[in-house]
């Protein structure tokens, strides 16, 4: 097996980068949670609680989001 | 009344192209291609089209002429509408066609806006709203027509890929050129939202926006959300710990501008990378990618949304202020 040491170790940081994702996904799944037993309890709400449904998962992704960059700049070598 | 009998005859067309397509896709003469999958969008000529002083060279990159055509479209889109509603308004006030359906879109967008601002700023900020969420909208879909990213030029190098003469054409197989002899693919058209000037430039312009959005409704007392010396003298404790929230304000608003860079540029990076791969491992079932593209209209339906929404809300907290002094006001009370 051949290569370079400092590839195998950027491969390997930016899988272990990508973990942080679960919690991302854990957020969401609360967030959505709590919106729809909001919904299912009063269905008037519905608008209200959607864009805020909306707005709470962009704010969970944008987490994950951060963590696929550390992921990218190992894996493109940026840095 | 009797209407005619309904012949449904496209899925019989659709039925027949993906039996083409499996056959084609299993013939062996046609392998995988490897995917070709970079960070910073490819330079199409190598010499920069022009060079200002202070800024740098300015590169023909790939992702300008989708830009150019996206920005075309949305003209296009803009004018065809006010022709339309222009004529409605001078005959029966019943709009037909673009109109309609442009008034449909917005009357949606335009009641979300004015739930979350009130009805006061929503005039002033559903503009940006719509014409975030339109231009990003166009640049994500202009993405999924097919030959984005996978038909290009190729340029030799002596780390590339071997290449599989067609006649005129050539075909990129996955490994590593033995003698030195490799190509490298430049598409000639990639994605406009997958380049990160574009994402950076309207994340710093809502930004930038909502800033002035803040100042246009609050006065210059706006900016008593950062240097929060309001409540210092009153509350001596609390009124430090409000200061020191508010010199994070001015991290969270930095933090902003990269998220909604980041936020819009991963997923449709993602999808880049998503449809590449797919396509260079199942060579001979050539129907899957067209899943991943259709999924990845619905992912760049959504981003746009929620980038356009993102910046409405944003605006809509930065249109009310002192919210949470009251708050400070009930807390002493008891």
């Amino acid at each position: 097996m051949e290569g370079n040491i400092l590839d195998a170790a950027r491969f390997i940081g930016a899988g272990l980068a990508m973990i942080g994702a679960a919690g991302a996904g854990v957020g969401i799944g609360l967030s959505v949670q709590g919106a729809l037993g909001g919904m299912a309890r009063n269905p008037d709400a519905y608008g209200n609680l959607l864009t805020n449904m909306i707005l709470g998962i962009a704010f969970s992704e944008a987490i994950a989001i951060y963590c696929m960059v550390i992921a990218f700049l190992m894996l493109f070598k940026v840095v | 009344m009797e209407t005619q009998k309904r012949r449904p005859w496209r899925r019989w067309v659709v039925l027949a192209l993906m039996i083409v397509g499996f056959i084609v896709g299993g013939m062996t003469y046609f392998v995988p291609v490897q995917p070709e999958i970079t960070f910073a969008a490819e330079k199409l000529v190598e010499q920069p089209l022009f060079t200002l002083p202070v800024i740098g060279p300015f590169y023909l990159v790939n992702t300008i002429p989708p830009l150019a055509f996206t920005v075309l479209l949305v003209i296009v889109l803009a004018f065809y509408t006010n022709r339309s509603m222009t004529n409605s308004a001078r005959t029966d006030l019943v709009p037909r066609g673009v109109g309609n359906l442009m008034e449909a879109f917005f009357e949606l967008l335009y009641n979300m806006t004015e739930g979350a601002t009130g009805a006061k700023w929503a005039p002033v900020i559903f503009p940006w709203f719509a014409t975030i969420m339109f231009y990003v909208l166009f640049a994500n879909l202009l993405k999924l027509i097919p030959g984005f990213e996978a038909i290009g030029i190729l340029r030799s190098s002596a780390t590339g890929h071997p290449v599989q003469h067609m006649g005129l054409f050539a075909n990129v197989l996955p490994g590593v050129a033995t003698n030195g002899s490799g190509y490298v693919l430049v598409p000639f058209l990639r994605g406009v939202s997958i380049d990160l000037n574009f994402t950076v430039a309207i994340a710093l312009i809502s930004v930038f926006m909502t800033q002035i959005i803040g100042v246009q409704t609050q006065g210059f007392g706006y900016f008593f959300k950062f240097f929060n010396v309001q409540t210092m003298f009153k509350v001596p404790f609390f009124g430090a710990m409000d200061f020191l929230v508010g010199l994070l304000e001015i991290i969270s608003e930095f933090s902003k501008i990269i998220s909604f860079a980041f936020r819009l540029f991963g997923n449709m990076f993602a999808g880049l990378v998503l449809v590449a791969i797919v396509s260079s491992l199942l060579g001979k079932i050539s129907i899957l990618p067209s899943m991943i593209m259709l999924f990845e209209l619905f992912v760049g339906v959504i981003q746009a949304f929620v980038f356009g929404m993102l910046t409405m809300v944003f605006m809509a907290q930065a249109t009310q202020g002192h919210v949470h002094e009251e708050e400070h006001e009930e807390v002493h009370e008891i």
